[in-house]
């Protein structure tokens, strides 16, 4: 079920009602009510799904009983148990067929023809990257003791399936969520009005940015080879803008819904376009994940600790595993390795210089801001390029072939209100920086309203209904 | 959780509120004139109605119309004498032109090219070879101090009907109060003209039709064409078009030879632009709409000039 279809607007109100007028008075019916809400919720996409988020969080459950057995002695077995299951369940259905495939090119690159037999026909599970992270954080801070397990299965379930993050995040650690599962909630008025606030604003960065900008993208991207330097540059910022509001829309969405239902969600997404440097960028920049590898690979790696050949191994580690979680593609496996590229200078200099804070008031903040987003642009390019010899190309044209041409949009509306639209974004983003959670920080409840009926009013001015209106992180 | 409630729904009966006086002052809707059927039968908009018609979000286009007391949008009221010299152009969305200002039409720019004749636009959005044929026969009197008629075919739309019947059902479902409320609630129209509405109606469509399947008879190309050519056999049996004064106009480059042969073989004209608009430098429709363009309106007015003219000289 998509957040942004007609489904989720009458789910939305009824699981609220259910929960909070229904289902309060008892803990455990209002989690098992959260778990039947997910699974009504995951199954929409296709029921099959569900048997494996059940398994994921069955495993994962009884692994955790098991690793908090005092008297336990094959610790290292359980934990193994988990980590093979669920990294077993994401390489078969999401890389599978690009290591069969990959496997035979490279027997192709030497020179055996030997026919593909291997290549299946495999459905990916929707958000599987996410709930599969999701239960191995609970394993394996179980077996680093700074988590106990649950006996509760239910609240466990609903620790695994819960539906406004289960697709797309935020990747949510045992630690943050499971204890709100296994306490009884209160209905909070501020929380929730928050809660809606993050909802509008969501919408908003997946409607009249991200979808709005879908068809200029795509028309560039897949005619790239046609379009002047000026156009393909139009190209890549308008993806980097486009990928920032459907990914961190959904997150506002996420976090929103959760704050209806009493929850609070880490933060994925802390405006990461106005960062200095690469290195903050990855700081604000799906933090869920980006954590979640610094905590389960990095430092398990070595971290910064061991010596330079040894960091400079680990940083590119997790940024190539980062890649490959993207997608199972050699793109996003490069795009991994030039951000870890980008990285390393910064990681080397004095922390003070690569972590100044979030200031932007001086002419050199504002050009590291700009650099910064050149870069990300840059890299972009890679992310959303289908191979890494159109991504090549297309970087090629778009600095060597120096040419401006007007870019007329695909359906023929005017380009001009979109360039308009992402400079009011990115000013309005700016002055709401410093809270990431508060998209409509003012004190004056009618300046409130009229931001949001401007919200509302932008979201039917830039809605095209011809548009795919699926996130793009769900294919992830 | 009551305040949360309540507080809830007076804030989005307060945006919807300002959205709509929002929606008004920009201008954001469409208008549509309303509809009726005359007492000869006839489909058209009720007269003296005036309006900017609107496409897209963004107002990517809009124009003022201006329904005459015949009931078409012109810039001409329609009083045929015998001393003038006038031409009819009867067609649909396409010769209603509401994407463009009623004052600058096809017919004002024929007009500026023929300065002896006066043009009379009998345009409405959905008019078919039927409806068309049928207008002429209602209006015979009219029809009679016209010195040409032109029209305007739409191929394969305008070719499914092989009789006429007043769409009774349409005028109807568009003066029924759901859309009189639609019509009166400019953010609702805006909404419903941009397909925010779509999804509602489609998951409403869906639940009506869940459990019916619809079986669809798969037709060959060839077998169309003869029920066109059947179609228009039949019209022209029952409201033959006035002959010596009636042509065509039509893309020869998307209608079938078989269409324009049969007209031809009636001794009916046709005036074919598709040569005109594939010489064309310049797009001949709007970029966000099949329909003509500003260029494409002026390259229509010289075909049908350059047919008035080489009629003339024969």
């Amino acid at each position: 079920m998509l957040f942004n279809s007609i489904e989720f607007l009458i789910f939305l109100p009824v699981s609220f009602i259910l929960y909070w007028l229904l289902f309060r008075k008892n803990l455990k019916i209002q989690n098992t009510l959260l778990v039947v809400l997910s699974y009504i919720f995951y199954g929409a996409w296709d029921y099959r799904f569900l048997a494996l988020i059940f398994l994921s969080t069955l495993v994962d459950y009884l692994v955790g009983i098991q690793l908090g057995k005092p008297e336990q002695r094959h610790r290292r077995l359980w934990l193994w148990t988990s980590i093979s299951f669920n990294i077993g369940l994401l390489g078969f259905f999401k890389y599978y067929n690009f290591f069969a495939d990959s496997f035979y090119e490279l027997l192709e690159h030497f020179g055996y023809h030997a026919q593909n037999q291997f290549t299946l026909n495999i459905l990916l599970p929707v958000g599987i990257s996410f709930y599969t992270f999701q239960t191995m954080s609970y394993s394996l801070d179980i077996y680093h003791k700074k988590l106990k397990p649950t006996k509760d299965f239910i609240a466990f379930s609903a620790y695994v399936s819960f539906f406004p993050q289960l697709v797309a995040g935020p990747i949510e650690r045992a630690s943050h969520l499971l204890p709100q599962m296994l306490n009884k909630r209160k209905f909070n008025y501020l929380q929730a009005v928050e809660g809606l606030r993050l909802i509008l604003w969501g919408f908003f960065k997946k409607i009249a940015i991200a979808d709005a900008l879908a068809p200029i993208v795509d028309d560039i991207f897949s005619n790239s080879d046609s379009m002047s330097s000026s156009s393909l540059f139009i190209g890549a910022v308008f993806f980097g803008f486009q990928i920032y509001g459907d990914f961190s829309g959904y997150s506002d969405i996420a976090i929103g819904t959760s704050k209806l239902f009493g929850f609070e969600l880490m933060s994925n997404f802390k405006f990461p376009y106005f960062s200095r440097n690469i290195v903050q960028f990855w700081r604000r920049w799906h933090i869920s994940l980006s954590t979640w590898f610094r905590d389960y690979i990095y430092y398990p790696l070595g971290g910064s600790k061991g010596s330079k050949i040894t960091t400079i191994r680990n940083v590119f580690v997790i940024f190539l595993v980062s890649g490959l979680w993207h997608g199972a593609n050699w793109t996003f496996v490069f795009w991994g390795g030039l951000h870890a590229l980008l990285f390393l200078p910064f990681f080397f200099i004095h922390k003070a210089k690569w972590n100044p804070g979030l200031r932007i008031n001086r002419l050199t903040d504002i050009i590291s801001v700009m650099l910064n987003f050149l870069l990300v642009t840059i890299t972009w390019i890679f992310f959303r390029a289908e191979n890494l010899t159109s991504a090549f190309e297309y970087l090629k044209r778009m600095f060597t072939d120096f040419s401006i041409t007007p870019y007329l949009h695909p359906a023929g509306y005017r380009m001009i209100d979109y360039f308009i639209l992402l400079l009011i974004f990115t000013g309005y983003e700016f002055l709401i920086r410093r809270n990431e959670r508060a998209p409509y920080p003012f004190k004056n409840k009618w300046v409130r309203l009229s931001l949001y009926s401007i919200t509302v009013l932008a979201i039917m001015l830039f809605y095209d209904d011809q548009v795919d209106r699926s996130f793009i992180y769900f294919q992830f | 959780m009551k305040k949360f409630i309540i507080k809830s729904i007076a804030y989005v009966v307060l945006i919807l509120l300002i959205l709509e006086g929002l929606v008004r002052i920009l201008h954001l809707y469409d208008e549509d004139p309303p509809r009726f059927i005359d007492e000869a039968g006839v489909e058209k908009r009720i007269p003296g109605n005036e309006g900017i018609s609107v496409t897209g979000n963004r107002i990517q286009n809009h124009a003022r119309f201006h329904i005459n007391k015949f009931g078409y949008n012109s810039f001409r009221e329609f009083i045929p004498t015998d001393t003038d010299k006038e031409i009819a152009l009867i067609g649909d969305s396409f010769i209603q032109g509401f994407h463009i200002d009623y004052t600058n039409s096809i017919g004002k720019k024929i007009e500026d090219q023929l300065p002896q004749y006066k043009v009379f636009e009998f345009g409405y959005a959905g008019y078919d070879l039927a409806d068309q044929l049928y207008l002429i026969h209602a209006y015979d009197s009219i029809f009679k101090a016209i010195d040409d008629v032109i029209i305007y075919v739409h191929y394969p739309d305008d070719l499914y009907r092989d009789d006429y019947e007043p769409n009774q059902d349409r005028v109807n479902m568009l003066n029924s109060p759901l859309f009189k409320i639609r019509d009166e609630i400019k953010l609702l129209s805006y909404a419903s003209a941009i397909g925010l509405v779509d999804p509602i109606k489609e998951a409403i469509l869906s639940i009506r039709s869940s459990g019916h399947t619809e079986v669809h008879d798969e037709i060959s190309d060839s077998e169309k064409i003869a029920s066109y050519l059947r179609n228009i056999e039949s019209l022209f049996t029952k409201f033959p078009p006035p002959a010596q004064k009636t042509a065509f106009l039509i893309d020869g480059e998307h209608c079938a030879p078989e269409i324009v042969s049969l007209l031809k073989s009636k001794g009916y004209p046709v005036i074919d632009y598709s040569g005109a608009f594939a010489q064309s430098e310049k797009p001949v429709t709007l970029i966000y709409d099949q329909h003509w363009n500003e260029n494409g309106r002026k390259i229509i007015a010289r075909c049908i000039s350059e047919y008035i003219n080489s009629k003339k000289s024969d």
